[in-house]
């Protein structure tokens, strides 16, 4: 192994994910190929849509691919059982959310904590961990409170802590300031920017933030499931539907069912989806 | 890497989410309550009649046990008699369940006073031993028990005096076979009145002393009925094993008191076998809306759920969350229902409820009019066992459910 290949924590290769709404197919990500190196503080930028989320969650092992591979620490997460990918994600990856996404019936502490005990730690050691994290997000002071007694900033702190406390090799941060105001939003922009920098924590973040973007060693721009510009990835040629999302991919029940859906029909329930999601 | 979530995290995570959402929980709970509080008086009420006809089927007539010669059951005939009792009352010493025992002779006969006739089943006994046995004596409504000695004592059911027309110290004739098939009648004195609350003994009973009757019969030593009590109705198992072992068969012929009333035995079945559905039907109106909570509160969380999956929790963990705070909820809920019944039958067991109204339809089967609930420990395993089951049923589904979320579907929802 080359001391290139060291140091890339992510790789990904020809990865394609489609999403299917009854018959109707949406492509997400056309044939991925990104490799993201130890220690970087790389954003994935790109508008609504784009692919952002869907990437992060493949390489986190919370979704799966129709189609590529997905290596993280070496290993290929898309091979794993779900099992194995908790395993795999409690011991190497931290989890930042848009909307915090913290149990609403536990302290914040006891948010931080639940993670160390769930990697064999005892309650005590864990308890001291989460202390340890709280102080070092700067809420220290907070940590007797539930998440609906703290404000959007604070709870993504703790969000951070959590992430933090089972001292992963990855953060991958999905829209961790969309729901944040700018100065919250810069304030635990800086904070990861520090744990990148002092703890060498590799982080992937989704974000069309500007500031997020500003502030990141590596800007990955996706459109329309592909990477478009990248400091170091090379564009790729735009792909067909039939190319990302192949009916044969799907259950005979499905492909049934789309051979006998009038095709008027199909765009009439595409035009509805579409105005709902604008 | 071995989690350290112990037991008494996911208490607390069950509790805080049960409370989290306090008014479903609330009617929940007071759902579980009402259901387990129903089945817990209507076991109750099951217990306490069918022990009380039990025991007035014993008491009155029966005792726990009947040793008769062979065949005597079923012809009811003098000849087959037991002729050396004697034989067989060496052993009642030496069990410790006997605690009483008396000899009977039985027969149907006719009694007859002045001018009126009815049928009855003549009865005679030892007037000491047979207080031993039953609460016959105790049964007296008016006049006096059998005197030991007084070969020419009468005691006739209620009923029977009354459509005889008979009154204490009244002469009533009693006519039957004697064992060589002879005719014979005799005089005997109204002595008392007996009112046992089984109607059908009241219908046809005509109680003599046994010395009397052995005489009039030309019977000797010879019984037709050894009757047998034991400490504890669940003892007469053991003592009807001990006797078969004891004695031939060939001989004799043992019965249990289930058997000595077919009816009765078949009525017991029946009230098991109805326990059982009204239970059946009470679980699974409890277990249908645990469900239903389960699944709502699952729905609701399927975010959370989500998060937790993703922060590393594994699905198995989800699943014993989910299936430990089904069974919290059902445990409590049963506890309270069945404190709540519990207090209810304390209340009702002294006093009881009273069905003389409807005694007439259930007087056939040695019920009662008052009946008083008890709780039991079959009926109390029954219930924490079908909660239990209940429990598990009802959480497993949305359990399992919980471990196939799509992690990226649940971190979508809003």
């Amino acid at each position: 192994m080359s001391e290139a290949n060291q140091s890339t924590i992510i790789q990904t290769r020809d990865l394609h994910k489609c999403y299917w709404v009854g018959t109707m197919p949406y492509p997400a990500l056309h044939g991925i190929d990104l490799q993201i190196r130890s220690g970087e503080f790389a954003v994935l930028a790109g508008r609504s849509g784009s692919g952002k989320s869907t990437l992060l969650n493949i390489i986190g092992g919370l979704e799966s691919a129709d189609r590529g591979q997905a290596e993280v620490l070496g290993e290929d997460i898309l091979k794993m059982g779900n099992s194995q990918r908790s395993k795999f994600r409690l011991t190497n990856i931290g989890f930042i959310f848009q909307a915090y996404n913290l149990i609403r019936v536990l302290s914040a502490r006891e948010n931080v904590a639940y993670v160390c005990q769930l990697q064999g730690k005892s309650k005590q050691q864990s308890l001291e961990i989460a202390n340890h994290w709280l102080h070092e997000v700067e809420i220290g002071h907070l940590g007797y409170r539930r998440p609906d007694q703290l404000s959007g900033g604070q709870q993504q702190r703790v969000a951070v802590a959590r992430a933090l406390a089972t001292e992963p090799k990855i953060i991958l941060a999905d829209e961790p300031t969309a729901n944040l105001d700018s100065t919250t939003g810069r304030h635990l922009i800086e904070l990861m920017q520090r744990l990148n920098q002092t703890l060498e924590t590799t982080f992937l973040i989704s974000s069309h933030d500007p500031d997020v973007k500003q502030a990141a060693s590596r800007l990955i721009k996706l459109s329309d499931g592909q990477i478009v510009d990248s400091w170091d990835e090379i564009p790729q040629p735009p792909r067909s539907l039939e190319a990302t999302c192949p009916l044969r991919n799907r259950p005979f029940t499905e492909r049934l069912r789309h051979l006998f859906t009038p095709r008027r029909k199909a765009r009439q329930q595409n035009r509805q989806r579409t105005s709902r999601h604008s | 890497m071995v989690s350290r979530l112990g037991i008494l995290t996911y208490v607390a995570l069950a509790v805080r989410n049960l409370v989290r959402n306090r008014r479903r929980t609330i009617i929940t709970l007071l759902t579980m309550m009402f259901g387990i509080a129903t089945l817990t008086l209507l076991s109750a009420l099951n217990d306490g009649w069918l022990s009380q006809m039990k025991t007035n089927f014993i008491l009155s007539f029966t005792g726990h046990l009947q040793i008769h010669a062979k065949g005597f059951e079923s012809s009811q005939n003098l000849r087959d008699n037991i002729a050396d009792p004697e034989a067989i009352s060496r052993f009642m010493d030496t069990y410790p369940e006997i605690i009483g025992w008396t000899q009977r002779i039985r027969t149907s006969g006719l009694a007859s006073v002045s001018g009126s006739s009815s049928g009855v089943q003549i009865m005679a006994t030892d007037p000491e031993q047979e207080t031993w046995v039953t609460s016959m004596d105790q049964s007296v409504t008016s006049g006096v028990w059998l005197r030991p000695g007084m070969n020419k004592d009468l005691l006739l059911g209620k009923t029977v005096a009354q459509n005889l027309g008979a009154g204490l110290s009244d002469r009533v004739i009693l006519m039957t076979q004697r064992p060589s098939g002879e005719m014979v009648s005799e005089v005997f004195y109204l002595r008392g009145i007996i009112e046992t609350g089984a109607p059908q003994i009241d219908r046809t009973l005509a109680l003599i002393s046994l010395d009397g009757a052995q005489q009039w019969l030309q019977m000797e030593q010879a019984v037709t009925d050894i009757v047998i009590r034991a400490d504890h109705h669940d003892q007469t198992d053991t003592l009807y094993r001990l006797f078969v072992q004891q004695l031939s068969e060939q001989v004799y012929e043992i019965m249990p008191w289930q058997e000595l009333d077919p009816m009765v035995r078949q009525w017991l079945e029946f009230s098991d076998a109805y326990g059982l559905i009204i239970l059946f039907v009470v679980i699974l109106l409890v277990l249908t809306e645990i469900l239903n909570t389960m699944l709502i509160s699952l729905h609701e969380r399927q975010k959370e759920l989500g998060v937790m999956i993703a922060i590393g929790t594994q699905p198995h963990r989800i699943f014993l969350m989910l299936l430990f705070e089904a069974v919290l909820l059902i445990f409590v809920g049963a506890v309270l229902g069945y404190l709540s019944a519990s207090l209810i039958v304390m209340l009702l067991a002294e006093g009881g409820i009273d069905l003389t109204g409807y005694a007439n339809a259930f007087e056939f089967f040695y019920m009662d009019p008052v009946i008083h609930p008890q709780l039991t420990r079959d009926s109390a395993i029954k219930i924490l066992l079908a909660t239990l089951v209940a429990a598990l049923l009802s959480g497993l589904y949305p359990a399992w459910k919980a471990t196939r979320l799509s992690v990226s579907q649940a971190l979508r929802i809003q």
